[in-house]
């Protein structure tokens, strides 16, 4: 443009140098000349002013290829649509970088350092996070419908629900997550799905629910690991989360009195356990304790049977001496004794004429009446 | 005034520019192009910058050649044991071949994704209706083939595109949901609460059996901790029996005392407390004072 421009004005200084020879029509002349020359300097100005918005362009146009990569993410540059520096392209950090415009160079983001997050409802009922805050769930029907209801089979042809959240990070590079998928975290779901599809369908539902759900988790993630390297998607870190498996919502109760009788069960056993540790202690407090009385037992008899061996020895020489002096005197001295010590003694003498008494006796011992407060109560009467 | 070499090479630089848009065209590396000349395919280009005659001499038409994401309805499906199951799987395809998916599809994705909903219903009844309902759903991992019958899918939907040579191709495929009839999942429902049912009874006997099993054990033995402890204190009164006999020995010598002397300590013994004595005046030393009296009279 700034060329056409330039014609003009060039054709004007010729004619100018051509008046010069021929003198004759100048007065005319100058005039015109004054004006062309205010033209021509009002058009230079102009052109200046579009020279220095074009140089502004120019700046704003590279400075348009600066780019900053987050401090969580790295970048590759496709130039004319190959990624740049060579291989699967030269991986960008975080920090302040330059490409040219498009469409030479494209920048791809790759968001490696982020936990991405996503959660598998395919055997889940359908809800809301705010429903299920508020507990206005949709109340379950009779039966599961294919095109709503989210539920998985397990082994034992039993149903469940199941939802959970996976957690992963592209790897570095990451390209391959980027650029071989037309959306990956779709892809992944599907294979999170599937993961969880694969660890129901061989699985009893008491395991999954209940009994293995540690075994239960990792099936499931071995099996998602298998499709990861599988298919390619460059990711990990994977974490299996906030898994949820419970039975379906028509069989709440149900399953509820399962529970309700593991508890008894285990209540039952607790006690049964209780009574076993009681009943043997017991029972072992008493054989020792018989045991010692048999020990006990032993050591009187040995001690009384030697006493009395003692005895005998020591009373044989005043028995050879004179039998019943001896005999008399030990009767006494053992009856005086016990006539001592006797609590009650009754004397009957015999009729002189030898006829039968009567003696009439109260066998049981009426025992010592106990201190009662009744009397008190009938004086308050 | 001279022409500015400045302006010269900023004119030279946009009829650079605007030639190379005539006459080049970039492919970015998710993607494949597909060059016609006249209408007709004239060759393929990958990712990089490529030289073409500017329309209508040269299209150029180019694909997304990412692994795309496709699932299919959730359709019931009869395994060969009878049994209905409901299934939804998802295919990751790309195309592999630019130019028959530019002839077979006009380059329609859409298209492309229609037909692939065909070859996979083709393979539900081909290899789904060969299956038994426990090769997708056992606890026996003999009968379960999961794997199996997704790779056999794959496979299968794979050479149904060769055949057709629609240019597609099947980078994986995986079971996304599996499924029961509507009508089925209510006699499930059933089935279940009768289990549960059983599984009541059963761990409620299940747990009285074990209690009363712990019980009697321990009752068993507190018993014989009993009969053990009674039968060592038997024992041990016997060998002080066995002591005590050697002093038969010693009694021997003269039996009468020894008898004497043991009915004494017997009877010192039995008639140690709280006895109450009843006597016949006869009885010694009372008959002492029966013949004072008979002294007085």
């Amino acid at each position: 443009m700034s060329d056409k421009q330039d014609h003009p004005h060039h054709e004007h200084d010729h004619d100018h140098d051509h008046d010069h020879a021929h003198p004759a029509p100048a007065a005319l002349e100058g005039a015109e000349d004054a004006g062309t020359q205010a033209l021509a300097g009002a058009l230079k100005s102009s052109f200046a002013i579009v020279k220095v918005i074009m140089a502004g362009l120019l700046v704003v146009f590279l400075f348009s290829g600066f780019f900053i990569v987050g401090p969580q993410e790295k970048a590759v540059i496709l130039r004319f649509g190959l990624p740049a520096g060579g291989g699967d392209g030269k991986l960008l950090g975080p920090g302040p970088h330059w490409a040219f415009p498009p469409p030479i160079d494209e920048v791809v983001r790759i968001p490696v350092g982020q936990v991405m997050s996503l959660n598998s409802t395919v055997g889940w009922y359908p809800t809301s996070a705010a429903a299920e805050a508020a507990g206005t769930e949709m109340p379950a029907g009779d039966s599961l419908r294919p095109a709503i209801d989210g539920y998985l089979i397990t082994g034992d042809e039993n149903i469940i629900h199941l939802r959970a959240t996976l957690r992963y990070r592209i790897a570095e590079p990451g390209l391959r997550y980027v650029l071989d998928f037309a959306n990956a975290s779709n892809i992944v779901e599907n294979a999170f799905n599937n993961a969880l599809l694969f660890a129901a369908a061989r699985y009893k539902v008491d395991d999954a629910l209940t009994r293995d759900q540690a075994g239960f988790r990792e099936t499931a993630r071995n099996r998602f690991e298998q499709l990861v390297a599988r298919h390619n998607f460059g990711i990990n870190e994977i974490q299996i989360d906030n898994m949820q498996v419970i039975p379906p919502r028509q069989l709440k109760e149900a399953f509820g009195r399962v529970t309700e009788a593991e508890i008894r069960r285990a209540k039952e056993l607790n006690d049964a356990r209780s009574y076993e540790n009681q009943t043997i202690s017991r029972g072992r407090a008493e054989a020792e304790s018989r045991k010692n009385l048999g020990e006990a037992e032993r050591t009187r008899l040995v001690e009384f049977v030697a006493a009395e061996v003692e005895r005998f020895t020591n009373n044989l020489p005043a028995w050879h001496a004179n039998r019943e002096l001896f005999t008399q005197q030990r009767q006494s001295e053992v009856l005086r004794i016990i006539y001592t010590n006797a609590q009650e003694k009754v004397v009957a003498p015999s009729r002189g004429s030898g006829g039968n008494r009567e003696l009439r006796l109260q066998i049981n011992r009426e025992p010592p009446k106990p201190r009662v407060l009744e009397p008190a109560k009938g004086e308050d009467h | 005034m001279k022409q500015s070499p400045i302006n010269l090479a900023v004119g030279a630089l946009l009829l650079l520019i605007f030639v190379l848009l005539l006459f080049v065209f970039q492919v970015r590396t998710t993607e494949t192009a597909v060059v016609t000349t006249f209408g007709r395919v004239s060759g393929l280009a990958g990712p990089g910058p490529h030289f073409r005659w500017p329309w209508p001499a040269q299209s150029v038409h180019k694909f997304d050649k990412r692994v795309h994401n496709f699932e299919s309805k959730f359709e019931q499906v009869l395994t060969s044991d009878g049994n209905n199951l409901l299934i939804s799987v998802y295919v990751g395809w790309n195309i592999s071949d630019a130019t028959a998916f530019l002839t077979r599809f006009n380059g329609d994705t859409r298209k492309a994704e229609a037909s692939l909903e065909g070859l996979i219903r083709n393979a539900y009844s081909g290899v789904v209706g060969r299956r038994t309902f426990s090769n997708f759903i056992s606890t026996d991992e003999k009968e379960l083939k999961f794997v199996e019958i997704e790779q056999e899918m794959q496979t299968r939907i794979q050479t149904d595109c060769r055949a057709l040579t629609n240019g597609l191709n099947i980078a994986f495929l995986g079971i996304k949901r599996l499924g029961l009839p509507e009508s089925v999942t209510k006699l499930v429902f059933e089935r279940m609460e009768s289990e549960r049912e059983v599984l009541v009874s059963q761990i409620k006997g299940d747990g009285e059996r074990q209690a009363s099993e712990l019980k009697s054990r321990a009752d068993y033995e507190s018993a014989k901790l009993l009969a053990e402890a009674d039968a060592q204190a038997t024992k041990t009164l016997g060998e002080g029996e066995k002591i005590a006999a050697r002093s038969f020995e010693t009694f021997k010598q003269e039996p009468d005392l020894a008898i004497f002397l043991l009915k004494l300590k017997a009877l010192e013994q039995f008639l140690q407390n709280r006895t109450t004595l009843i006597l016949d005046d006869s009885t010694a030393p009372l008959d002492l004072l029966k013949s004072q009296n008979a002294g007085k009279k």
